[in-house]
């Protein structure tokens, strides 16, 4: 048999796209490039919350840029995001939704130049935002920048830019030291430029991990240079550079949800879509990992009420979904909680690892994901009420974290049971090794779950939503 | 910062103990090779239930040595008999300092006439090179370092088929059955259309090969061995897997060069560069001495005791001569207490209390050299110095040199996991307590399969 043509005919052929999905064999979603540690994941999950740290994002995510007179016009009609008073040196965590109102995506949107912006997050954005260019009648140019390979055997990665953070309570102090002097003050996801040796770079004002700190970038032929200055600035300030096992789980104390999965496997809308996107599309190869199973795909679908975007959603313009959202805008939702697991049942998992028989699926540690979508089932009293979609463990708050969804009637609190790993010993992705399921007990949490992140972060846009 | 050679960091240092035990370059790398290509799980189960693929084409390091007088420079060094090592054998060179301990081992490929190639970490290559270049032999030699070091392309590839299914691997990627050589001997053979030089090995218990190539052939050849080997289960393993393959074996990776005192060893550490191995290797573990020379282990406490041949003249030989006639201290297996390992990860879940020091699944070593206490009875009996998990055995394993008396297996032991006064400062070591892990003596090789089928020649 021919090889399929698109991901249209990849779910055609796959006849149950949940399926498909569970047993995808494309293995874990790897953080590429960056060394898994640099002095170990325990040390640098530390330095986020009480010294400073260097993110290296310049791998992971899918760079799009988006020029000409219709760029903004294209990604208004794609953003539930009011594009109102977006101008140039702004940025905004831009989201799209499927016809019918359910996310594809989200990721930061750069307003670069007048007419120049540029998308950063995963594929499926990205690959949404590219369909609409190509096809639809928009006077815009294009140039995506593919995240760096997985598995690069040995030859040289090139990227358009480098992508870095410095995040921390001490942040600041070594962005001064590195611009040699006071930086003026930027709002909250307003971009300036600072001093970096002799570059002058820009950067976004950030706050990843509950104190302000930024996010600077460049010509990728700069990155060893730039890299080696905040290094440096940073020594006296106890900065550590964050390896690729540690990076991902920093969002479990500030709450972002990295892994929705893209709604886009159902809906004739959205057919034209399906059968634009290439058979190799991280649509179309991703894994779907965890104990939440059904055999409709669209129960995996989550709005962006439900993961926290209720605020950026704007019915000031008109934007693919929109109608579906705006009758559901007043009703009760979902809402968005971190779960943090009990320890004595995290314990009876690993304990497992140590005694003959079937054990329970391996935790990795600190990053315990095994696909590129995470669904677990939450239950109280034997009935579902919610699933948790990233999952892995903070040295900061000494616990296994996840986030994840409930029913709108579940008070912060409450204990409810996550069923940790998959049915039947497991389905035939490789990241998952024949084990059988546990329920662990986990108490529902706010979300940023950090005390530090719930008290300091007052002004992010993870919880007032003001980009 | 970098000292000019290895005697100048070491009086830098003023003790070569707390230079290494304090150094800043983390546990020993395995580049290159994606972490997983599964799961780390079903990786090391391949090698036992189905076949392993190695991948190590990264890691070490080659030594290519060539001239009339190579073999003199290889006998001169190895403890090892030199008679009859023909063209198409290999052999595990292990070389010693002149008190008879060993500075390193490694593989020695009889490539053709006259020309060797030792593959390994550094230090025994280290050492031959010094010879070839000092030494006034009309040989010379030709480096290609790992991965680590190399930011070029190395000039080989390096693979491994082992485990129950890897002769039917061979056969389907050959074409033919694969010739009936002894452990240790060397073939050619056409893979996926390429020319194969393939050793008789048998890592994990199982009759295995390696197979090596130029460097431009090895996408080539390994993915005529992944599609040879789809239907027998091969498995890829991982750069996070692969070290642990030894727990099982009882390969000691790692023992610590003895290079560090010695007037007779001073010229080779002011040859050796600041930026060696030796000079950089960081030191891991309970096991504190303020004397270097207590790390040292000798080739019978190695278990090369076999490979010791006085039938040649070789650097360290008198020694061995007196150390041959002594009782020597043993290398065992030791598979730790489950729940003393448990404890140890639950620390990790126990809110404003300090942690133990992290236990990594499935390796453990968080520095190039680990070196743990193993006490009894409130007495230091032995060393423990390659820690990690073997799911095959849903156990940690260590492998360890103890003190004969306490070397039957089944004897109960304890191993003094972390480093003392919350640690030292290698990168790789988060501020911890001690913690005392029970565990019991077993076996080297500790695997059934590898206890049964494992014979070296």
């Amino acid at each position: 048999m021919a090889a399929p043509k698109n991901f249209e005919e990849v779910l055609k052929r796959a006849k149950n796209p949940v399926d498909m999905l569970r047993n995808s064999q494309i293995g874990a979603y790897v953080y590429p490039v960056v060394p898994s540690e640099f002095s170990n994941w325990r040390s640098e999950q530390a330095a986020w919350r009480n010294t400073a740290v260097l993110f290296d994002q310049s791998h992971h995510m899918v760079d799009i840029y988006i020029e000409g007179p219709d760029a903004l016009k294209l990604l208004s009609k794609l953003a539930i995001n009011s594009f109102n008073n977006f101008p140039v040196n702004r940025a905004k965590q831009f989201v799209p939704c499927s016809y019918s109102g359910h996310v594809i995506g989200d990721g930061i949107l750069f307003h670069l130049e007048q007419n120049k912006l540029v998308f950063v997050g995963r594929a499926p954005t990205a690959n949404w935002i590219q369909f609409h260019a190509e096809t639809g009648k928009y006077k815009v140019k294009i140039k995506k920048d593919d995240r760096s390979p997985g598995n690069p055997k040995g030859k040289a990665v090139n990227r358009i830019s480098y992508r870095f953070q410095i995040q921390g309570p001490n942040a600041w102090k070594v962005i001064e030291k590195l611009n040699g002097g006071p930086v003026p003050e930027i709002k909250f996801f307003f971009m300036g430029t600072i001093k970096i040796g002799k570059k002058k770079v820009r950067a976004l004002r950030h706050g990843m991990a509950g104190a302000p700190g930024l996010e600077v970038w460049g010509p990728y032929k700069d990155r060893e240079e730039i890299r080696d200055a905040i290094v440096a600035a940073g020594e006296e300030f106890g900065l550590k550079q964050v390896g690729s096992r540690a990076y991902a789980t920093n969002t479990l104390e500030s709450g972002w949800i990295p892994s929705p999965l893209p709604a886009v496997y159902t809906d004739e809308r959205m057919k034209k879509y399906r059968k634009w996107l290439p058979a190799n599309s991280y649509e179309a190869t991703g894994g779907l990992a965890g104990s939440f199973v059904s055999n409709n795909i669209e129960d995996y679908y989550v709005t962006p009420y439900e993961i926290g975007y209720g605020p950026f959603v704007k019915f000031d313009h008109d934007f693919i979904g929109r109608e579906a959202l705006e009758k559901i805008a007043n009703k009760p939702h979902r809402q968005k909680v971190t779960f943090a697991w009990n320890s004595d049942d995290v314990d009876k998992i690993f304990a497992s690892m140590f005694q003959p028989g079937q054990h329970y699926k391996y935790i990795d540690l600190p990053l315990s994901n095994y696909a590129s979508a995470s669904f677990d089932k939450i239950t109280l009293k034997g009935k579902t009420v919610g699933a948790s979609m990233f999952a892995g463990y903070s040295y900061n708050e000494r616990s296994m974290l996840s986030l994840g969804i409930v029913d709108p009637d579940i008070k912060i609190g409450t204990e409810v049971t996550l069923v940790w790993g998959e049915e039947n010993g497991g389905t035939k992705k490789v990241t998952v090794e024949p084990h059988k399921q546990l329920e662990v007990r986990a108490i529902v949490s706010p979300v940023p779950y950090s005390k530090v992140a719930r008290e300091t972060y007052a002004e992010g846009w993870r919880t007032t939503g003001k980009a | 910062m970098a000292h000019k050679n290895l005697e100048e960091a070491i009086r830098a240092a003023k003790s070569p103990v707390k230079m290494l035990r304090d150094s800043q370059i983390g546990p020993y790398a395995f580049p290159v090779v994606p972490s997983e290509f599964t799961n780390w799980r079903d990786e090391q189960r391949s090698w036992r239930e189905t076949c392993a693929l190695f991948d190590q084409s990264h890691h070490m390091t080659d030594l290519l040595v060539e001239g009339p007088d190579a073999l003199r420079v290889f006998a001169s060094l190895g403890v090892n008999t030199f008679d009859n090592f023909r063209v198409d054998t290999a052999k595990q060179f292990v070389a010693c300092n002149h008190d008879g301990y060993v500075i390193g081992d490694a593989i020695l490929f009889h490539l053709a006439p006259n020309r060797f190639n030792l593959v390994g970490r550094p230090p025994a290559l280290n050492w031959v090179q010094y010879h070839v270049a000092t030494g006034g032999y009309d040989a010379k030699f030709e480096r290609d370092e790992r991965s680590f070091v190399n930011k070029g392309q190395r000039k080989s590839y390096r693979y491994q088929v082992q485990g129950p299914n890897a002769a039917k691997v061979m056969q389907a990627a050959t074409g033919k059955p694969m010739p009936d050589i002894k452990f240790f001997q060397m073939s050619t053979v056409d893979v996926g259309g390429c020319k194969v030089r393939a050793l008789r090995h048998g890592m994990v218990g199982q009759p295995g090969w390696e197979l090596f190539g130029p460097w431009a052939e090895a996408d080539t050849v390994r993915n005529a061995l992944l599609e040879a080997g789809a239907k027998f289960g091969i498995q890829r393993v991982g750069a996070r897997t692969y070290p642990t393959s030894t727990l099982e074996s009882g390969w000691i990776p790692s023992p610590l060069p003895a290079v560090y005192t010695g007037k007779e060893m001073q010229p080779y550490r002011e040859w050796l560069a600041g930026t060696s191995y030796e000079a950089m290797a960081s030191l891991g573990g309970s096991f504190v001495a303020k004397n270097i020379e207590d790390y040292y282990l000798t080739p019978y406490e190695l278990g090369y005791g076999v490979f010791v041949r006085f039938d040649h003249e070789f650097v360290g030989r008198k020694a061995l001569e007196k150390l041959a006639k002594k009782p020597s201290r043993k290398k065992v297996t030791l598979a730790w207490n489950g729940d003393d390992v448990r404890r140890t990860l639950g620390t990790l879940f126990s809110a404003g209390r300090t942690v133990a020091k992290y236990i990594d699944l499935p390796l453990a070593n968080y520095a190039t050299l680990p070196f743990d206490k193993i006490v009894k009875g409130g007495k230091t009996i032995g060393l423990s110095t390659y820690t990690g998990y073997s799911f095959n055995e849903r156990s940690m394993l260590s492998l360890a040199v103890i003190d004969e008396k306490h070397a039957k297996p089944g004897t109960k032991v304890t191993l003094l996991w972390g480093e003392e006064g919350g640690g030292t400062s290698k990168p790789t070591v988060e501020r911890h307590k001690q913690i005392k892990i029970r565990a019991t003596v077993g076996p080297v090789p500790y695997g059934d399969t590898a206890r049964t089928a494992y014979r070296p020649k």
